[in-house]
């Protein structure tokens, strides 16, 4: 796997001739040996369409292809990274919240209204997320950037977890998610617990939570 | 009873079988199982605990929790700490408070001249009772523990808590320099003396102290 944390806060990949990482814009930190860098005008894979397809949806943040022979340490802001190994499946996350990903991952735009139609609109205003998301699909490692670390937590069939939108980082598997609301009066007279509405996931997969409200 | 762990340094695990805690409100990151949160005015001590911590200034806002399941707490990427408690009281910040169990008691007490340096105010809030409590800070906290003979002078704005038999002085060390504009910035310190443990953060709060 291309990507090794060196501690909490950077990862090291190493690059081969032939393959290829997708990376933030700016995010390089150090590097060794005959790697470079070119500011990827599509932010990613896809070609026009999806270029423009990703501009619209606002999910376009500015990537770098980084190419070559060496390795490239990664690390954005002080914000705790964490590798996500993909076998196969779906990875959902924000856009911003991406560091580095393998350039095998097919990456791709997901319309939160195809899943859970209204309500999954509602749910992307809710959380801050928008109407869209990025989902990276195939087999390899995605660098992911969180506040305070990432914890895992499995979901199955007969255990759904509700996490709280702002803490929500990035799920994969096949998973389903719904906004749901527990708002009583005290909400509506101002008395609220600051739990009003969680994101319920149910199916068979993983969900990555940060130790923290804070958007990134 | 709720059982109390880490799941990591910043995230607090709750497992709860239909009973509950109390825990800073908006807390909550993730939970498995039922739960219902409530809003709990005055931090829970009814009408008479609204009154007095809006007197102190000491406010928290609270919820109760409750439910079968596993709650998961964090709050702004803070280090986590827990304190077991057996019938003494714990003397903490109501802003470094994360989650008591729900039998613990809470309540305000006056500190004197030392929360004014600490820019926290002159009050500061007790959890007495047996259970066990979650406390927040900037940085894994260190505990020391302070013995007879042995005082323990600390920061004001890196205290976080105390618990045990323990008296707590004031003191400066404000001298022609300070007065100058050439001071350490270490003018005030809490000392300590007794027998108990102090909680402290590897971080230092703004602090009125700090500045001099």
């Amino acid at each position: 796997m291309p990507f090794r944390e060196i501690n909490a806060k950077m990862v090291e990949a190493h690059v081969q001739p032939g393959q290829r990482l997708f990376s933030q814009r700016g995010a390089m930190i150090a590097y060794k040996g005959d790697v470079r860098f070119t500011p990827n005008m599509q932010g990613g894979q896809g070609g026009l369409t999806s270029m423009i397809g990703r501009r619209v949806a606002n999910e376009a943040t500015p990537l770098m292809t980084v190419e070559g022979q060496g390795t490239v340490m990664f690390g954005h802001g002080g914000h705790h990274v964490e590798v996500i190994e993909l076998d196969g499946d779906t990875l959902c996350v924000e856009a911003d919240r991406l560091l580095a990903f393998d350039g095998t991952l097919e990456q791709g735009t997901l319309f939160l209204g195809s899943d859970g139609g209204v309500m999954g609109m509602v749910r992307g205003q809710v959380t801050g997320q928008g109407l869209f998301t990025t989902t990276l699909k195939g087999r390899g490692a995605v660098a992911v950037m969180a506040h305070g670390g990432i914890i895992q937590l499995p979901v199955t069939p007969d255990r759904p977890v509700h996490v709280d939108p702002q803490a929500y980082v990035a799920h994969h598997g096949d998973v389903r998610n719904k906004l749901s609301t527990a708002l009583g009066w005290r909400d509506m007279v101002g008395r609220g617990s600051g739990e009003g509405f969680q994101l319920e996931l149910s199916g068979n997969g993983a969900v990555f939570v940060q130790a923290s409200e804070e958007k990134l | 009873m709720p059982q109390f762990r880490l799941h990591s340094a910043k995230v607090l695990a709750v497992s709860m079988s239909g009973d509950a805690v109390k825990a800073k409100n908006g807390s909550m990151v993730a939970y498995e199982g039922e739960m219902a949160f409530k809003k709990m005015s005055g931090g829970g001590e009814g009408l008479r605990g609204m009154v007095t911590r809006r007197l102190t200034g000491e406010q928290m806002t609270v919820m109760e929790v409750k439910g079968h399941g596993t709650c998961y707490f964090a709050d702004r990427a803070s280090d986590i700490n827990l304190v077991q408690l057996t019938g003494e009281t714990l003397h903490v910040e109501a802003s470094n408070l994360l989650c008591t169990d729900s039998g613990l008691r809470t309540g305000t007490t006056f500190t004197g001249l030392r929360g004014a340096s600490q820019g926290n105010g002159l009050f500061t809030t007790t959890v007495e009772g047996t259970g066990q409590a979650a406390l927040m800070s900037d940085g894994p906290a260190v505990v020391l523990r302070v013995g007879p003979g042995m005082p323990l002078q600390v920061d004001p704005g890196a205290y976080i808590a105390h618990q045990g038999n323990l008296q707590q002085h004031f003191q400066s060390g404000v001298n022609f320099r300070t007065i100058m504009g050439e001071g350490s910035g270490e003018s005030f310190q809490i000392r300590f003396e007794g027998d108990g443990l102090v909680y402290v953060q590897p971080s230092e709060r703004n602090t009125v102290g700090g500045e001099v």
